[in-house]
Protein backbone atom coordinates (compact mmCIF):
# COMPACT_ATOMS: atom_id res chain seq x y z
CA UNK A 1 0.00 0.00 0.00
CA UNK A 2 3.22 2.51 -0.64
CA UNK A 3 1.37 4.05 -3.17
CA UNK A 4 -1.99 5.07 -1.42
CA UNK A 5 0.35 6.00 1.65
CA UNK A 6 2.33 8.46 0.05
CA UNK A 7 -0.84 9.54 -2.23
CA UNK A 8 -3.05 10.96 0.75
CA UNK A 9 0.15 11.67 3.07
CA UNK A 10 -0.87 15.32 2.67
CA UNK A 11 -4.28 14.50 3.10
CA UNK A 12 -4.03 13.03 6.06
CA UNK A 13 -1.51 15.90 7.70
CA UNK A 14 -4.29 18.69 6.67
CA UNK A 15 -7.05 16.45 8.78
CA UNK A 16 -9.23 16.18 4.89
CA UNK A 17 -8.77 12.12 5.63
CA UNK A 18 -8.17 8.69 7.45
CA UNK A 19 -6.52 6.17 6.54
CA UNK A 20 -7.33 3.22 8.02
CA UNK A 21 -5.46 0.15 7.48
CA UNK A 22 -7.17 -3.67 8.23
CA UNK A 23 -4.52 -7.18 7.56
CA UNK A 24 -5.49 -10.34 7.72
CA UNK A 25 -2.35 -11.68 8.90
CA UNK A 26 -1.58 -14.48 10.80
CA UNK A 27 1.05 -12.47 13.10
CA UNK A 28 0.08 -9.05 14.16
CA UNK A 29 4.14 -8.36 14.69
CA UNK A 30 5.04 -9.22 11.14
CA UNK A 31 2.73 -6.80 9.79
CA UNK A 32 3.73 -4.06 12.85
CA UNK A 33 7.24 -4.56 11.29
CA UNK A 34 5.88 -3.65 7.49
CA UNK A 35 4.51 -0.74 9.12
CA UNK A 36 7.50 0.21 10.88
CA UNK A 37 9.75 -0.07 7.39
CA UNK A 38 7.10 1.81 5.47
CA UNK A 39 6.59 4.66 7.49
CA UNK A 40 2.88 4.45 7.91
CA UNK A 41 2.09 6.02 10.82
CA UNK A 42 -2.41 5.71 10.33
CA UNK A 43 -3.92 2.90 12.20
CA UNK A 44 -4.01 -0.64 11.22
CA UNK A 45 -6.54 -3.38 12.37
CA UNK A 46 -5.76 -7.14 13.46
CA UNK A 47 -8.02 -9.31 11.74
CA UNK A 48 -6.69 -12.37 12.08
CA UNK A 49 -9.34 -15.03 11.55
CA UNK A 50 -11.39 -12.49 8.96
CA UNK A 51 -14.39 -11.42 10.76
CA UNK A 52 -14.23 -8.81 7.89
CA UNK A 53 -15.66 -11.85 5.65
CA UNK A 54 -13.30 -10.99 2.56
CA UNK A 55 -11.91 -13.29 0.55
CA UNK A 56 -9.24 -11.50 -1.09
CA UNK A 57 -6.72 -8.25 -0.39
CA UNK A 58 -5.84 -6.04 -1.47
CA UNK A 59 -9.38 -3.94 -1.04
CA UNK A 60 -9.59 -0.21 -1.37
CA UNK A 61 -12.81 1.33 -0.01
CA UNK A 62 -13.35 5.18 -0.08
CA UNK A 63 -15.38 5.79 2.40
CA UNK A 64 -17.21 9.51 3.04
CA UNK A 65 -18.08 11.52 6.06
CA UNK A 66 -21.49 9.89 6.09
CA UNK A 67 -19.77 6.00 6.25
CA UNK A 68 -21.18 5.21 2.69
CA UNK A 69 -18.70 3.64 0.04
CA UNK A 70 -18.19 6.38 -2.78
CA UNK A 71 -15.39 4.13 -4.56
CA UNK A 72 -14.47 0.62 -4.52
CA UNK A 73 -11.30 1.07 -6.63
CA UNK A 74 -10.43 4.71 -6.25
CA UNK A 75 -7.51 5.72 -8.57
CA UNK A 76 -5.07 7.21 -6.86
CA UNK A 77 -4.48 10.34 -10.09
CA UNK A 78 -7.82 11.26 -9.85
CA UNK A 79 -8.66 10.23 -6.09
CA UNK A 80 -8.50 14.48 -4.87
CA UNK A 81 -11.15 15.67 -7.24
CA UNK A 82 -13.50 12.58 -6.61
CA UNK A 83 -13.47 11.90 -2.99
CA UNK A 84 -11.17 14.45 -1.12
CA UNK A 85 -12.34 17.55 -2.14
CA UNK A 86 -16.09 16.41 -2.79
CA UNK A 87 -18.79 17.19 -0.19
CA UNK A 88 -21.84 13.98 -0.36
CA UNK A 89 -24.96 13.60 0.90
CA UNK A 90 -26.20 11.35 3.43
CA UNK A 91 -28.42 9.40 0.90
CA UNK A 92 -27.37 5.77 1.14
CA UNK A 93 -29.75 3.62 0.03
CA UNK A 94 -29.64 1.32 3.79
CA UNK A 95 -29.98 2.25 6.92
CA UNK A 96 -27.26 3.72 9.07
CA UNK A 97 -25.08 1.13 10.88
CA UNK A 98 -25.76 -0.39 13.66
CA UNK A 99 -24.27 1.03 17.31
CA UNK A 100 -20.48 -0.51 17.81
CA UNK A 101 -21.00 -3.00 20.45
CA UNK A 102 -19.23 -2.49 23.83
CA UNK A 103 -15.36 -3.71 23.62
CA UNK A 104 -14.32 -5.65 25.11
CA UNK A 105 -17.06 -7.81 24.43
CA UNK A 106 -19.27 -9.67 27.64
CA UNK A 107 -18.06 -13.73 26.97
CA UNK A 108 -20.17 -14.19 29.61
CA UNK A 109 -23.44 -12.72 27.48
CA UNK A 110 -21.93 -14.50 24.56
CA UNK A 111 -21.24 -17.91 26.15
CA UNK A 112 -24.79 -17.72 27.57
CA UNK A 113 -26.39 -17.29 24.19
CA UNK A 114 -24.46 -19.79 22.69
CA UNK A 115 -25.58 -22.34 25.14
CA UNK A 116 -28.81 -21.35 24.81
CA UNK A 117 -28.72 -20.79 20.96
CA UNK A 118 -26.88 -24.09 20.54
CA UNK A 119 -25.86 -22.94 16.96
CA UNK A 120 -23.08 -23.04 14.71
CA UNK A 121 -23.22 -18.96 14.78
CA UNK A 122 -23.76 -18.43 18.42
CA UNK A 123 -20.64 -20.79 19.01
CA UNK A 124 -18.79 -19.03 16.27
CA UNK A 125 -19.57 -15.81 17.37
CA UNK A 126 -18.51 -16.37 21.21
CA UNK A 127 -15.12 -18.07 19.56
CA UNK A 128 -14.54 -14.97 17.47
CA UNK A 129 -14.81 -12.61 20.69
CA UNK A 130 -12.73 -14.87 22.49
CA UNK A 131 -9.83 -15.18 19.63
CA UNK A 132 -9.72 -11.34 19.43
CA UNK A 133 -10.24 -9.96 22.43
CA UNK A 134 -9.27 -13.05 25.37
CA UNK A 135 -5.72 -12.91 24.29
CA UNK A 136 -3.42 -15.48 24.30
CA UNK A 137 -4.91 -17.12 27.60
CA UNK A 138 -8.37 -17.77 25.57
CA UNK A 139 -7.07 -19.24 23.16
CA UNK A 140 -7.74 -22.97 24.32
CA UNK A 141 -11.48 -21.64 24.75
CA UNK A 142 -11.60 -20.50 21.41
CA UNK A 143 -10.61 -23.32 20.36
CA UNK A 144 -13.49 -25.51 21.74
CA UNK A 145 -16.10 -22.65 20.93
CA UNK A 146 -15.38 -23.23 17.19
CA UNK A 147 -15.40 -26.36 17.40
CA UNK A 148 -18.46 -26.39 18.93
CA UNK A 149 -19.51 -24.47 15.85
CA UNK A 150 -18.12 -26.84 13.24
CA UNK A 151 -19.71 -29.61 15.25
CA UNK A 152 -23.07 -28.55 15.19
CA UNK A 153 -22.58 -27.22 11.54
CA UNK A 154 -19.36 -28.84 9.10
CA UNK A 155 -20.36 -26.52 6.51
CA UNK A 156 -19.28 -23.50 8.15
CA UNK A 157 -16.15 -22.68 6.30
CA UNK A 158 -15.71 -19.29 8.06
CA UNK A 159 -15.29 -21.20 11.79
CA UNK A 160 -13.23 -23.79 9.98
CA UNK A 161 -10.49 -21.13 9.34
CA UNK A 162 -11.36 -19.56 12.87
CA UNK A 163 -10.76 -22.69 14.04
CA UNK A 164 -7.48 -22.85 12.36
CA UNK A 165 -6.08 -19.48 13.13
CA UNK A 166 -7.04 -20.03 16.60
CA UNK A 167 -4.96 -23.42 16.97
CA UNK A 168 -2.21 -21.86 15.30
CA UNK A 169 -2.44 -19.04 17.79
CA UNK A 170 -2.28 -21.66 20.63
CA UNK A 171 1.06 -23.37 18.73
CA UNK A 172 2.61 -20.65 18.92
CA UNK A 173 2.23 -19.51 22.37
CA UNK A 174 3.76 -21.47 25.59
CA UNK A 175 0.15 -22.83 25.95
CA UNK A 176 0.92 -25.27 23.01
CA UNK A 177 -0.87 -28.81 22.53
CA UNK A 178 1.48 -30.96 20.56
CA UNK A 179 -1.09 -31.34 17.52
CA UNK A 180 -2.24 -27.65 17.55
CA UNK A 181 -0.02 -27.15 13.87
CA UNK A 182 -1.33 -30.22 12.08
CA UNK A 183 -5.07 -29.75 13.90
CA UNK A 184 -4.45 -26.19 12.39
CA UNK A 185 -3.65 -26.88 8.52
CA UNK A 186 -6.26 -29.67 9.12
CA UNK A 187 -8.89 -27.01 9.65
CA UNK A 188 -7.67 -24.84 7.08
CA UNK A 189 -8.30 -27.97 4.11
CA UNK A 190 -11.76 -27.99 5.64
CA UNK A 191 -12.41 -24.54 5.16
CA UNK A 192 -11.10 -23.83 1.80
CA UNK A 193 -12.92 -27.55 0.52
CA UNK A 194 -16.07 -25.96 1.15
CA UNK A 195 -15.19 -22.32 -0.64
CA UNK A 196 -11.83 -22.62 -2.64
CA UNK A 197 -12.18 -19.10 -3.98
CA UNK A 198 -11.52 -17.72 -0.18
CA UNK A 199 -8.11 -16.73 -0.98
CA UNK A 200 -7.90 -15.34 2.57
CA UNK A 201 -7.54 -19.08 3.70
CA UNK A 202 -5.77 -20.27 0.83
CA UNK A 203 -2.92 -17.83 1.46
CA UNK A 204 -2.92 -19.16 4.84
CA UNK A 205 -2.50 -22.62 3.88
CA UNK A 206 0.15 -21.63 1.10
CA UNK A 207 2.18 -19.70 3.66
CA UNK A 208 3.30 -22.93 5.30
CA UNK A 209 3.16 -24.76 2.05
CA UNK A 210 4.94 -26.18 -1.12
CA UNK A 211 7.05 -24.25 -3.31
CA UNK A 212 4.75 -25.21 -5.98
CA UNK A 213 1.71 -24.14 -4.64
CA UNK A 214 3.12 -20.59 -3.39
CA UNK A 215 2.15 -17.18 -5.40
CA UNK A 216 4.99 -15.53 -4.10
CA UNK A 217 7.20 -15.87 -0.62
CA UNK A 218 5.79 -14.31 1.82
CA UNK A 219 7.96 -12.84 4.47
CA UNK A 220 11.23 -12.51 2.42
CA UNK A 221 11.31 -8.86 3.02
CA UNK A 222 11.76 -9.33 6.84
CA UNK A 223 15.66 -9.29 6.59
CA UNK A 224 15.52 -6.38 4.34
CA UNK A 225 13.10 -4.36 6.58
CA UNK A 226 15.14 -5.10 10.15
CA UNK A 227 18.28 -4.03 8.13
CA UNK A 228 16.93 -0.60 7.07
CA UNK A 229 14.85 0.28 10.48
CA UNK A 230 18.42 -0.12 11.97
CA UNK A 231 20.18 1.64 9.35
CA UNK A 232 17.69 4.50 10.59
CA UNK A 233 18.90 4.54 13.71
CA UNK A 234 15.51 2.40 15.06
CA UNK A 235 14.93 -0.21 16.99
CA UNK A 236 12.90 -2.99 14.73
CA UNK A 237 9.64 -4.29 16.33
CA UNK A 238 10.82 -7.94 17.38
CA UNK A 239 9.34 -10.78 15.91
CA UNK A 240 8.43 -13.44 18.45
CA UNK A 241 7.86 -16.18 15.69
CA UNK A 242 10.16 -15.48 13.26
CA UNK A 243 9.53 -16.79 9.57
CA UNK A 244 11.49 -19.38 7.72
CA UNK A 245 11.58 -22.47 5.88
CA UNK A 246 8.53 -22.37 4.03
CA UNK A 247 7.13 -18.61 5.43
CA UNK A 248 10.93 -17.26 2.67
CA UNK A 249 10.62 -20.37 0.33
CA UNK A 250 10.43 -19.12 -3.37
CA UNK A 251 7.61 -20.18 -5.22
CA UNK A 252 8.64 -22.84 -7.93
CA UNK A 253 7.03 -23.98 -11.58
CA UNK A 254 8.58 -27.49 -11.18
CA UNK A 255 9.40 -29.73 -8.67
CA UNK A 256 13.20 -29.23 -7.44
CA UNK A 257 14.40 -32.54 -6.34
CA UNK A 258 17.20 -32.99 -3.97
CA UNK A 259 20.44 -31.73 -5.32
CA UNK A 260 23.97 -33.50 -5.30
CA UNK A 261 24.27 -36.85 -3.62
CA UNK A 262 25.18 -36.98 0.04
CA UNK A 263 25.95 -39.24 2.19
CA UNK A 264 23.51 -41.37 4.26
CA UNK A 265 25.56 -40.27 7.75
CA UNK A 266 24.24 -43.40 9.24
CA UNK A 267 23.00 -46.21 6.58
CA UNK A 268 22.65 -49.06 8.76
CA UNK A 269 20.97 -47.66 11.81
CA UNK A 270 23.91 -48.20 14.08
CA UNK A 271 23.56 -45.11 16.15
CA UNK A 272 21.62 -45.42 19.22
CA UNK A 273 18.08 -44.50 19.41
CA UNK A 274 16.89 -41.31 21.33
CA UNK A 275 15.11 -43.30 24.55
CA UNK A 276 12.89 -40.31 24.84
CA UNK A 277 15.13 -36.64 25.51
CA UNK A 278 13.57 -35.47 22.00
CA UNK A 279 9.71 -36.21 20.30
CA UNK A 280 9.30 -34.73 16.56
CA UNK A 281 6.02 -33.09 15.42
CA UNK A 282 5.05 -33.82 12.05
CA UNK A 283 3.47 -31.65 10.09
CA UNK A 284 2.14 -31.71 6.13
CA UNK A 285 1.07 -28.62 4.43
CA UNK A 286 -1.89 -28.97 2.97
CA UNK A 287 -3.16 -32.09 4.89
CA UNK A 288 -3.78 -33.56 1.94
CA UNK A 289 -2.79 -33.83 -2.08
CA UNK A 290 -3.40 -35.10 -5.22
CA UNK A 291 -1.54 -37.52 -7.00
CA UNK A 292 1.79 -36.35 -8.54
CA UNK A 293 1.32 -33.05 -6.05
CA UNK A 294 3.95 -31.78 -3.46
CA UNK A 295 3.17 -30.84 0.43
CA UNK A 296 5.50 -28.96 2.43
CA UNK A 297 6.69 -31.29 6.04
CA UNK A 298 7.46 -29.59 8.87
CA UNK A 299 9.69 -31.41 11.30
CA UNK A 300 9.81 -29.91 14.86
CA UNK A 301 12.13 -31.39 17.45
CA UNK A 302 11.25 -30.24 21.28
CA UNK A 303 13.54 -31.48 24.31
CA UNK A 304 11.14 -33.50 26.69
CA UNK A 305 9.60 -30.62 29.10
CA UNK A 306 10.69 -32.20 32.44
CA UNK A 307 13.98 -33.81 30.89
CA UNK A 308 18.04 -33.28 31.86
CA UNK A 309 18.96 -33.34 28.20
CA UNK A 310 19.81 -30.07 26.10
CA UNK A 311 21.29 -29.83 22.66
CA UNK A 312 24.83 -29.98 22.56
CA UNK A 313 25.67 -26.80 20.20
CA UNK A 314 29.55 -27.52 20.08
CA UNK A 315 29.16 -30.48 17.93
CA UNK A 316 27.17 -30.71 14.33
CA UNK A 317 23.42 -29.42 13.78
CA UNK A 318 20.58 -31.62 13.88
CA UNK A 319 20.36 -33.48 10.59
CA UNK A 320 17.75 -35.04 9.12
CA UNK A 321 17.56 -38.15 6.25
CA UNK A 322 15.06 -38.56 4.02
CA UNK A 323 14.53 -41.39 1.53
CA UNK A 324 12.07 -40.52 -1.17
CA UNK A 325 9.07 -42.87 -1.95
CA UNK A 326 9.13 -45.02 -4.55
CA UNK A 327 8.08 -43.19 -7.52
CA UNK A 328 8.34 -40.24 -5.96
CA UNK A 329 10.57 -37.78 -4.99
CA UNK A 330 11.98 -35.20 -1.85
CA UNK A 331 13.46 -32.04 -2.24
CA UNK A 332 16.74 -32.78 -0.03
CA UNK A 333 17.81 -35.89 1.20
CA UNK A 334 20.05 -34.44 3.97
CA UNK A 335 18.47 -31.25 6.06
CA UNK A 336 19.97 -29.52 8.87
CA UNK A 337 18.10 -26.83 11.73
CA UNK A 338 19.72 -24.04 12.61
CA UNK A 339 21.92 -24.02 15.88
CA UNK A 340 22.76 -21.57 18.52
CA UNK A 341 26.18 -20.19 19.79
CA UNK A 342 25.61 -21.27 23.05
CA UNK A 343 26.94 -24.14 23.94
CA UNK A 344 24.08 -26.02 25.58
CA UNK A 345 20.25 -24.79 24.61
CA UNK A 346 16.58 -26.04 24.64
CA UNK A 347 15.08 -24.32 22.16
CA UNK A 348 12.45 -26.10 19.27
CA UNK A 349 14.58 -26.64 16.28
CA UNK A 350 12.99 -26.91 12.83
CA UNK A 351 13.60 -28.58 9.49
CA UNK A 352 11.47 -28.27 6.66
CA UNK A 353 11.57 -30.24 3.03
CA UNK A 354 9.12 -30.90 -0.17
CA UNK A 355 7.94 -34.21 -0.76
CA UNK A 356 6.19 -34.95 -4.13
CA UNK A 357 3.56 -38.22 -4.21
CA UNK A 358 3.64 -40.33 -6.83
CA UNK A 359 1.57 -40.12 -9.36
CA UNK A 360 -0.36 -43.18 -9.15
CA UNK A 361 -0.59 -42.55 -5.45
CA UNK A 362 -3.62 -43.66 -3.51
CA UNK A 363 -4.21 -43.72 0.52
CA UNK A 364 -1.38 -42.68 2.33
CA UNK A 365 2.36 -42.58 1.05
CA UNK A 366 4.96 -43.38 3.89
CA UNK A 367 8.24 -41.26 3.35
CA UNK A 368 10.94 -42.57 5.95
CA UNK A 369 13.48 -40.30 7.37
CA UNK A 370 15.77 -39.91 10.67
CA UNK A 371 16.95 -37.36 12.33
CA UNK A 372 20.60 -37.71 14.35
CA UNK A 373 21.16 -34.88 17.29
CA UNK A 374 23.64 -34.37 20.08
CA UNK A 375 22.68 -34.30 23.39
CA UNK A 376 24.59 -33.39 26.62
CA UNK A 377 22.67 -34.66 29.53
CA UNK A 378 23.19 -32.08 32.98
CA UNK A 379 23.16 -34.33 35.30
CA UNK A 380 25.88 -37.03 34.63
CA UNK A 381 27.60 -34.53 31.94
CA UNK A 382 27.56 -37.15 29.27
CA UNK A 383 27.48 -35.83 25.56
CA UNK A 384 25.86 -38.64 22.69
CA UNK A 385 24.98 -38.76 19.50
CA UNK A 386 21.59 -40.32 18.86
CA UNK A 387 18.92 -41.18 16.25
CA UNK A 388 15.00 -40.46 16.30
CA UNK A 389 13.60 -42.33 13.41
CA UNK A 390 10.50 -40.52 11.69
CA UNK A 391 7.86 -41.39 9.16
CA UNK A 392 6.02 -38.66 7.56
CA UNK A 393 2.46 -40.02 6.27
CA UNK A 394 1.81 -37.67 2.82
CA UNK A 395 -2.36 -38.30 2.95
CA UNK A 396 -3.32 -38.36 -0.97
CA UNK A 397 -7.02 -37.39 -2.37
CA UNK B 1 9.65 -7.18 -2.39
CA UNK B 2 6.93 -7.05 -5.29
CA UNK B 3 3.82 -6.13 -4.45
CA UNK B 4 0.79 -8.44 -5.95
CA UNK B 5 -2.62 -7.55 -6.76
CA UNK B 6 -5.57 -9.28 -6.60
CA UNK B 7 -9.01 -8.84 -8.96
CA UNK B 8 -11.52 -10.97 -6.65
CA UNK B 9 -12.47 -8.44 -4.55
CA UNK B 10 -16.18 -9.95 -4.14
CA UNK B 11 -17.01 -10.20 -0.33
CA UNK B 12 -18.66 -13.17 1.52
CA UNK B 13 -21.20 -13.01 4.34
CA UNK B 14 -19.36 -13.71 7.65
CA UNK B 15 -20.19 -13.97 11.20
CA UNK B 16 -22.18 -12.89 13.66
CA UNK B 17 -20.47 -11.07 16.70
CA UNK B 18 -17.93 -8.36 16.16
CA UNK B 19 -18.33 -8.72 12.18
CA UNK B 20 -19.77 -6.75 9.12
CA UNK B 21 -22.40 -8.99 8.01
CA UNK B 22 -22.62 -8.36 3.88
CA UNK B 23 -19.97 -6.53 1.08
CA UNK B 24 -20.48 -3.19 1.06
CA UNK B 25 -21.83 -1.76 -2.51
CA UNK B 26 -20.61 2.18 -3.71
CA UNK B 27 -23.79 3.55 -2.68
CA UNK B 28 -23.93 1.74 0.44
CA UNK B 29 -23.32 2.68 4.37
CA UNK B 30 -20.48 0.36 5.05
CA UNK B 31 -21.47 -1.77 8.13
CA UNK B 32 -19.59 -0.76 11.09
CA UNK B 33 -16.69 -3.04 12.92
CA UNK B 34 -14.29 -3.41 15.57
CA UNK B 35 -10.84 -4.33 15.93
CA UNK B 36 -7.70 -4.11 17.55
CA UNK B 37 -5.37 -1.74 16.51
CA UNK B 38 -2.01 -3.09 15.72
CA UNK B 39 -0.08 -1.04 17.78
CA UNK B 40 -1.83 -0.80 20.72
CA UNK B 41 -3.90 -4.04 20.83
CA UNK B 42 -6.73 -1.25 21.99
CA UNK B 43 -10.31 -1.77 19.98
CA UNK B 44 -10.82 0.63 17.00
CA UNK B 45 -14.17 0.87 15.14
CA UNK B 46 -14.64 2.38 11.69
CA UNK B 47 -17.76 4.61 13.44
CA UNK B 48 -14.82 6.41 15.45
CA UNK B 49 -13.62 8.02 12.16
CA UNK B 50 -17.72 9.30 11.30
CA UNK B 51 -17.55 12.34 9.70
CA UNK B 52 -14.50 11.92 8.48
CA UNK B 53 -13.23 10.54 4.88
CA UNK B 54 -12.13 7.22 5.28
CA UNK B 55 -9.68 4.80 3.35
CA UNK B 56 -9.92 2.13 4.11
CA UNK B 57 -7.40 -0.38 2.92
CA UNK B 58 -7.23 -4.06 3.55
CA UNK B 59 -4.22 -5.33 2.77
CA UNK B 60 -0.88 -8.05 3.77
CA UNK B 61 2.72 -7.33 4.15
CA UNK B 62 3.83 -9.81 1.18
Amino acid sequence: MPVWHDTTKQFVKDGKLVLLGVTQEQHQERCRLFAQWKGFEWPILHDPINVLGSSAVPIVLAIDEHGIVRSARPNPKTFEADFVNKTFADDAKNAAADPTPAHPPRFDALKAAAEKGASAPTWRAYGDALALWGGAARASDAVAAYQKAVALDPKDGAAWFRLGATLRRRYDAPARAADDFRAAVAAWGTALDLDPNQYIWRRRIQQYGPRLDKPYPFYDWVPEAEAAIRARGEKPVPLPVRPDGAEIAKPAKAFAGAPGAPANPDPNGKIARDPGAVACEVVTVPAAVKPGDSVRVHLTFRLAPKGTEHWNNEAEPLRVWIDPPAGGATSARLVEAEKLAAATSSEARAVGFEVQVPKDAKGTVRVPAYALYHLCDDDGGLCRLVRLDVTVEVRVK
Amino acid sequence: MAHRTLSALALLACSAGPAVAAPPAVGERHPDFTLPELATGKPKALADFRGKKVLLIQFASW
